[in-house]
């Protein structure tokens, strides 16, 4: 240890331990007023849907598609809420995230004060990273957990049960299992969202453009969906597999499409790390 | 493998160093079309205070950006306490505290929250230290009161103070700022020069650009001053400006006719450069009673005659007018 | 580190763009495999007495035949691709599920009783399986086939026209053309029967005047072997609707109800007409607005046409339909 000392600036930690960076990232997203202000959104979605669907029990028969077999069937709220959600809401706080990860940062002048404590800068793109994740989890986590409460309080549940849409019964336990993973299954679709927005995030310094580029291809992925003429390009756009999420709720549970959606979602994360840390590496700041 | 000793100050401060604090040569960066330093070689020996001088658009927060690795020169290299950077400036910039920009922090978070993010990244902190740490540096720079207030809410000078603390997080060799002053009060400038004298006596290399030449002058023993993206002068402090020193002013309407005169009678003579009706009258000649009698012999009016002393402001203005 | 960093992150978006694109390309159709040659004949004949046992599977339907949009017809009759998952038992069990992207319709026998499901409505139909033509929607490749060469074995020549794989299986391809006497709108119709189950795997419609396929009806994924049973029973789940349906009056509420059906001909160019009489005229969807008006000593009526075949639907309430051309609709009218 003197020895170390002696010989000076070579002796030198290399940098800060990953799990107290990681910690600090931890803190800064969920003191984030914009963070929290998301996952009360979030909160509010399945506490609406329920509401809905049980208002509209009472009215009438139970209405058509997924908000539909909500309806007296309360723990199929939390998918239904998920899949909503990942329409345009989901992507949007993820893109917030990593908007303010690092075009955020940079703007305001703080991502300096990180490389310079200093971060390298590839431990920089996965404290970054995590923070996405962080966010990405907390909001499906937050719509799940609500999603069985109001389920199971606002629209009731059938005899302890999920109807799936196939028309038989799950019990519990089996029911918890589907929600579980229908949240995993949005989550990953989430860090995919999250990873091509990083790297537009790196790409820039203005937090909007971010955003813009993010809603802007689920969009027009939307659109182009909807383009016969073009439906050699839906294997390629990721939108293509977020209505595998309903699948949670068929039964026996058919995993290609979620399958497919998740590697899909793999090589896009892939596509997004890589440039986020090519670019990074250089970036100046 | 975790103890590590952290490196002080004194242990560099004291003996012979012999590797300088930082050092870059042939620097050059070009933003598009714009060249924004060109090639500048510069070295910063340890232990010295050195003040950064140029108008503004010279190049100082470019090349401070580039000797923290923060931008990559487009030619040259640069060395920060013997590290090549940006390559290892992983290496270095444990060592460095430094002041970029003004103060970047997060409006949202206290400036204790903000303190302990950044703290939290200090790869020679251990984790015990860092609300200690945190504390003693708020406690630095004045600013424990208004600790747990958002920096939302905080005064330009306030978040001054706050960037000065982050960059005294933890004993440092070297602290680079960059208008450290800017948005500061006179007690706030005035604890900007207690911490720089702090920071000289204790070995640590100071790095401060500024545009407030007096304070440069009352703080730094090395100046290094820019202009248009290049180094038009640089060295210590004291030489620079004894080099400019001497002489004899003579404010006088004729001024054609008083050089003549006093270049007649073999002293050294020529106009001031700024256009005032004035002679400079070196001192190698006769001594100054003599010359204005001579003057006033010869018919030529003299409304005032002072000693001629370089302060820092007019070198910096012969230095950086010269090129236009 | 920083040196290599830049070049292996530009290789790991690389990698993952190709990823992208061979998760996107679907798995090209390998070399045709080398089955032991076979004659058609010998085919049809182990495709008829085939009994491939219990399976699952994937089955995706490739809709171009060109219907126009009805409402009240199911939506797979659209064009586009439509999928269902099918499970066959031992005997007479089966289950069809047809998902659709937020909803899904359930079709369930156990060989004595059959129940439907529809998430929409969340209504069961229940019955004897006796009171229930056939096994359900024919949507699997298999059953659909099977009818097929049943019917137009006779009245097409047969061919093998080598070998294909279809769900990761050896298959033959069994190709079956109108002789040239047949009045069809049909090109030839394409089986890919499975090499080893003699089960076809893949059906290939292809219609006169055009070298896509009006419709494509193949397993995606198919895995022989015995079923849960649990698949071929069905419980009505809590909060559903149960009607029954009634053994006397076989027949889903869509078709026309007491149709007298006749065929005329038979093979490729048969016609199915139906008299339906004029009434219940809210069971068919209003054909004012598709067809074209047609008249001719026959009667007059309106003129559907699709790519694979047409329909005539005359005043006086009959309805012709085959894989024709309409002049030999209006001739089945007149006989």
């Amino acid at each position: 240890m003197t020895a170390a000392t002696a010989t000076g600036p070579a002796a030198t930690v290399r940098g800060a331990p990953l799990g107290r960076l990681l910690g600090a990232e931890l803190r800064w997203v969920l003191r984030r007023p914009r963070t929290i202000a998301f996952l009360v959104l979030f909160a509010l979605v399945p506490v609406v849907i329920g509401a809905g669907v049980a208002i509209a029990d009472r009215a009438g028969g139970p209405g058509r598609g997924l908000i539909g077999a909500v309806a007296g069937n309360g723990l199929v709220l939390p998918v239904a809420a998920l899949t909503v959600s990942l329409a345009l809401l989901l992507p949007l706080a993820v893109a917030m995230a990593a908007a303010d990860a690092l075009a955020g940062e940079s703007a305001a002048g703080t991502l300096r004060g990180l490389l310079v404590a200093p971060v390298g800068r590839l431990r920089l793109v996965v404290m970054k990273a995590f923070g996405v994740l962080v966010v990405a989890a907390a909001a499906t986590l937050v719509i799940a957990v609500l999603g069985v409460l109001c389920g199971l309080v606002v629209v009731g549940w059938a005899e302890g049960q999920m109807v799936t849409l196939s028309g038989t019964t799950l019990g519990f336990g089996e029911a918890m299992g589907r929600v579980a993973l229908a949240a995993a299954w949005t989550t990953g679709q989430l860090l995919a969202v999250g990873a091509v927005a990083l790297a537009v995030s790196s790409l820039t310094e203005h937090p909007l453009v971010v955003l813009a580029a993010v809603l802007g291809g689920v969009i027009v992925s939307g659109v182009l969906a909807a383009i016969p003429a073009l439906s050699w390009l839906q294997p390629y756009l990721l939108t293509t597999g977020w209505s595998a999420g309903a699948d949670v709720l068929r039964d026996p549970l058919p995993l290609d499409g979620l399958g497919e959606s998740t590697l899909r979602a793999l090589c896009y994360l892939v596509v997004g790390a890589g440039v986020t840390v090519a670019r990074m590496l250089r970036r100046d700041a | 493998m975790t103890a590590h000793s952290v490196i002080g100050p004194a242990e560099t401060g004291t003996g012979p160093v012999a590797t300088p604090a930082a050092r870059v040569s042939g620097l050059r960066k070009v933003f598009g079309s714009t060249v924004a330093i060109d090639g500048i070689d510069l070295e910063v020996p340890a232990g010295s205070v050195l003040g950064m001088l140029g108008p503004n658009g010279s190049g100082k927060t470019t090349l401070i950006r580039m000797l923290l690795g923060l931008t990559r020169p487009t030619a040259g290299t640069v060395e920060l306490l013997g590290h090549p950077v940006p390559a290892a400036a992983d290496l270095a910039l444990p060592h460095v505290g430094a002041l970029v920009e003004g103060p970047g922090f997060h409006p949202f978070l206290t400036g204790r929250e903000n303190l302990r993010r950044l703290a939290a990244a200090e790869p020679l902190l251990a984790t015990a230290d860092i609300r200690p740490a945190v504390a003693a540096a708020l406690e630095r720079v004045g600013l424990t009161a208004a600790a747990d207030r958002r920096y939302r809410g905080y005064s330009l000078g306030m978040k001054q103070r706050l960037g000065l603390a982050a960059a005294l997080l933890v004993p440092r060799r070297l602290v680079v700022l960059d208008e450290p002053t800017n948005g500061l009060d006179p007690a706030g400038t005035r604890d900007v020069r207690r911490i720089i004298a702090e920071l000289h006596a204790a070995g640590t290399t100071v790095i401060v650009s500024s545009h407030l030449l007096a304070e440069v002058e009352a703080t730094c023993t090395h100046v290094a001053v820019l202009q248009s993206g290049g180094l038009v002068a640089t060295g210590e402090l004291a030489s620079l400006l004894a080099a400019g020193t001497g002489g004899l002013i003579v404010v006088t309407p004729e001024a054609d006719a008083a050089v003549r005169a006093l270049r007649a009678a073999g002293a050294t003579a020529y106009r001031t450069r700024d256009g005032e009706p004035a002679v400079v009258v070196s001192d190698d000649g006769p001594p100054a009673p003599e010359i204005i009698a001579l003057l006033v012999r010869t018919g030529i009016p003299v409304h005032e005659a002072r000693r001629r002393r370089t302060n820092l402001e007019e070198l910096f203005a012969q230095l950086t007018e010269d090129g236009s | 580190m920083r040196r290599f960093g830049r070049p292996v992150a530009a290789a790991v978006a690389v990698a993952g763009l190709v990823g992208l694109g061979l998760l996107a390309v679907p798995a090209g159709a390998g070399a045709q495999p080398e089955l032991p040659p076979v004659t058609p004949e010998e085919l049809v004949r182990s495709v008829l007495e085939a009994k491939p046992g219990p399976f699952a599977g994937t089955v995706e339907a490739e809709n171009a035949l060109g219907l126009p949009a009805l409402p009240g017809l199911p939506a797979a009759a659209a064009d586009g691709t439509s999928t269902a998952r099918v499970w066959a038992g031992d005997e007479r069990q089966g289950r069809v599920q047809l998902p659709t992207s937020d909803s899904e319709r359930t079709f369930v026998t156990d060989g004595a009783t059959f129940w439907t499901w529809d998430s929409d409505t969340r209504e069961v139909t229940t019955g004897s399986r006796a009171a229930q033509p056939g096994r359900g929607p024919a949507v699997d490749p298999a059953t659909a086939a099977g009818e097929l060469i049943d019917r137009l074995g006779g009245s097409s020549t047969l061919a093998v026209d080598g070998t294909a794989e279809v769900a990761g299986r050896p298959a033959y391809e069994l190709v079956l053309a109108p002789q040239p006497t047949e009045r069809t709108l049909l090109r030839e119709i394409r089986i890919a029967v499975d090499a080893e189950k003699r089960m076809p795997l893949r059906l290939v419609v292809l219609a006169n005047g055009s070298p896509d396929p009006a419709l494509r009806i193949g397993f995606t994924d198919v895995a022989f072997g015995p079923q849960d049973p649990a698949l071929f029973t069905f419980t009505p789940p809590p909060g559903s609707t149960v009607r029954t349906a009634p053994a006397e009056r076989p027949g889903n509420r869509r078709g026309a109800p007491n149709a007298q059906v006749r065929t005329v001909g038979d093979g490729w160019d048969a016609v199915h007409v139906a008299e339906r009489g004029a009434q219940a005229p809210g069971n068919i969807p209003d054909l004012d607005r598709i067809g074209t008006r047609v008249s001719g000593p026959w009667g007059s009526g309106r003129l559907i046409t699709s790519v694979v075949g047409s329909v005539l639907v005359t005043d006086d309430g009959r309805i012709a339909a085959g894989a024709v051309p309409e002049q030999v609709l209006t001739e089945a009218l007149t006989r």
